[in-house]
């Protein structure tokens, strides 16, 4: 059986990948030339490097045609509905951290935790004939936080695909759902994490595809086992 | 259009809907997805099936009739009282069974008598399932919101938490996390000098200016969203309640109260015990729940089937009201589940305040209550 691994096609997460697969006794080379987007283990003959987008590896892993994936944690869960029960979470690498949070104004005085959002969003409707509006690429994780834990059904989610942060300083949107890794973007926005507002403390993590096939084969128990070691 | 997959009782139910004196409405298969996300919010829309018109309009495949019946009743400027009765088809994602299954019920719109529309709704339900389930015992569960309300008016307790109580209603994991929370103190922290100089002041004319500036420099606008006025009162109010705890006797009274489920006959005086021993003022709700129980006798509902959970609630802000459901007894599955709804003809744009009563009955699931043998018979 071949195992096919994606990896991020580009900056650096593909060096970070990269670094860590090398660390682990499974040096990438590309075929071909240097821009490739297929690649090879050296000294694993049934092993495929596909080099694919992040979002891309996450669809993957998801449908099952590829084996292993590199990517973030936040794209695997927002991606794929019960992604516990299609993928396994192998391992954690330690770069690409990004957590997924709940910002809002920071004028927002009297809103510190998701509870007052709650509050807010109670009342949005009749105070301002609509409902409170988020902005946000992640549909799916902020429907999970927003009612599933926090039992907030009143808002509308705007579809954001760039520059989000912008969204409340715009009108486009009331608050933000979105990735941040050192917060300086939100804070030259006017915005603040709510805090309890950490939806996700996501990084790149090695992540399988759940096959049946892959019960058993020594091949696939290597590659987990390589990797984790290299992260010991 | 004739459907082969109609329950073999559908020609049963719509000379039921006929008998009972109501206008039976059809309304299309696909909807505008708008009004269905913003009454019943977004995690709806996990659950429906959606799509786009050529001109990005969203759309979606009729997810239930209520809001459909309630839109058609406002466009065609129909006068009330109106009784819709309607059967079709709904689509729905599940992660078990169908995704297209069949819903009939009745809408109430218009009707003054609240305590008489109320019982008239639990009635035709019951009557309709008892027709299609002979020699079924029936379970009807009921609930009422505005009850709460004022329990948790007549405690005296702050606005801000009687909002956020009410709002949870229904929902008994918010409802328990929200009285653990306010029965300690939530202290305001993080606010810089000068806001807490403002605060302490008691100078709010200063402190909706100076948020005004903040805004105007910080580049939002003051109206788009939540306005500097509207950010200093709950802000006063959160500084008002920091050191406020809901006291013990009180947490008490409400957990005593939300744990309440008896037979429907005995509730009145149980509730009017429990408002006399609390020293509770509840009168207006609690002849107004005497009245629809007094309505039911009326409407000759058996007093057997019925019990009150006072808990039991829809976490949805349109529901104001009585809520009921009715299933086999020992039997999880839901045949027949309805309310009142007051609020949501003016939120759909209705221009004055229509009230609202209705029920759906689920086909699929009081097919599959039919015995076997029933079944056979029907085919």
């Amino acid at each position: 059986m071949t195992i096919t691994i994606a990896l991020p096609s580009k900056g650096r997460m593909k060096d970070d990948a990269s670094a860590i697969f090398e660390k682990a006794g499974m040096k990438i080379v590309a075929v071909g030339n240097e821009r490739s987007y297929r690649g090879r283990v050296e000294g694993l003959d049934d092993v495929e490097i596909a080099f694919l987008s992040a979002s891309e590896i996450s669809r993957e892993i998801g449908n099952g045609s590829i084996d292993f994936g590199v990517t973030g944690e936040d794209l695997i869960r927002e991606g794929l509905a019960e992604a516990d029960a299609r993928v396994e979470f192998c391992a954690r690498l330690g770069f690409g951290h990004a957590d997924v949070v709940v910002a809002v104004p920071e004028i927002w005085l009297d809103v510190d935790t998701m509870a007052d959002l709650g509050d807010v969003a109670a009342d949005f409707r009749a105070r301002h004939g609509r409902r409170l509006a988020i902005a946000t690429k992640y549909w799916r994780l902020t429907q999970q936080f927003f009612s599933a834990k926090h039992g907030i059904q009143l808002y509308r989610i705007v579809e954001s695909l760039g520059a989000t942060e912008g969204a409340p300083a715009s009108g486009s949107a009331d608050i933000i759902v979105d990735i941040t890794s050192t917060g300086s973007t939100l804070k030259a926005n006017h915005l603040k994490i709510l805090s309890d507002g950490i939806i996700l403390k996501s990084e790149a993590c090695l992540v399988r595809a759940r096959k049946a096939e892959h019960e058993g084969d020594a091949l696939v128990a290597r590659i987990i086992e390589a990797v984790n070691g290299a992260l010991a | 259009m004739p459907l082969i997959n109609l329950p073999a009782f559908a020609a049963d139910l719509l000379a039921d809907f006929e008998r009972l004196g109501t206008l039976r409405v059809d309304t299309p298969v696909i909807q505008p997805a708008e009004p269905f996300l913003d009454m019943a919010g977004e995690d709806l829309r996990r659950r429906i099936f959606m799509t786009e018109s050529e001109t990005g309009k969203s759309l979606c495949l009729r997810p239930e009739f209520t809001i459909p019946v309630c839109l058609r009743h406002i466009e065609t400027a129909t006068g009330t009282p109106q009784r819709y009765s309607y059967l079709g088809e709904i689509f729905r994602q599940r992660r078990e069974g169908a995704n297209e299954f069949y819903q009939a019920g009745i809408e109430d719109l218009g009707e003054t008598d609240v305590a008489g529309a109320d019982a008239r709704a639990i009635s035709d339900a019951i009557t309709i399932l008892a027709a299609r389930l002979p020699g079924r015992h029936l379970k009807v569960t009921l609930g009422d919101q505005s009850v709460f309300e004022a329990v948790v008016a007549a405690c005296g307790l702050p606005a801000g938490w009687q909002k956020r109580l009410i709002h949870a209603f229904g929902n008994s994991a918010q409802i328990d996390a929200l009285l653990t929370r306010i029965s300690s103190p939530q202290p305001v922290a993080g606010l810089s000098p000068q806001i807490e100089a403002l605060l302490a002041s008691g100078d709010d004319a200063t402190l909706i200016a100076h948020l005004d500036e903040t805004m105007e420099a910080t580049g939002y606008s003051t109206n788009a969203s939540r306005s500097p006025k509207e950010i200093a009162a709950r802000l006063k109010e959160k500084r008002a309640l920091e050191k406020t705890a809901l006291d013990g006797r009180t947490l008490g009274l409400l957990r005593e109260f939300l744990s309440l489920s008896i037979p429907l006959a005995e509730a009145p005086a149980a509730l009017f015990a429990f408002a006399a021993k609390s020293g509770l003022a509840l009168d207006g709700a609690l002849s107004r729940f005497d009245a629809r129980v007094a309505a039911l006798g009326n409407a000759g509902v058996d007093p057997g089937l019925l019990t009150y959970r006072a808990a039991f609630g829809r976490p949805l802000d349109y529901y104001t009201g009585l809520v009921f459901e009715i299933v086999i007894d020992g039997s999880s599955a839901v045949l027949a589940g309805g309310g009142r709804f007051d609020r949501l003809m003016t939120l759909l744009g209705a221009r004055e305040r229509i009230p609202a009563v209705g029920f759906a009955l689920w086909l699929d699931r009081i097919e599959q209550a039919l015995a076997p043998r029933d079944r056979e018979a029907a085919r």
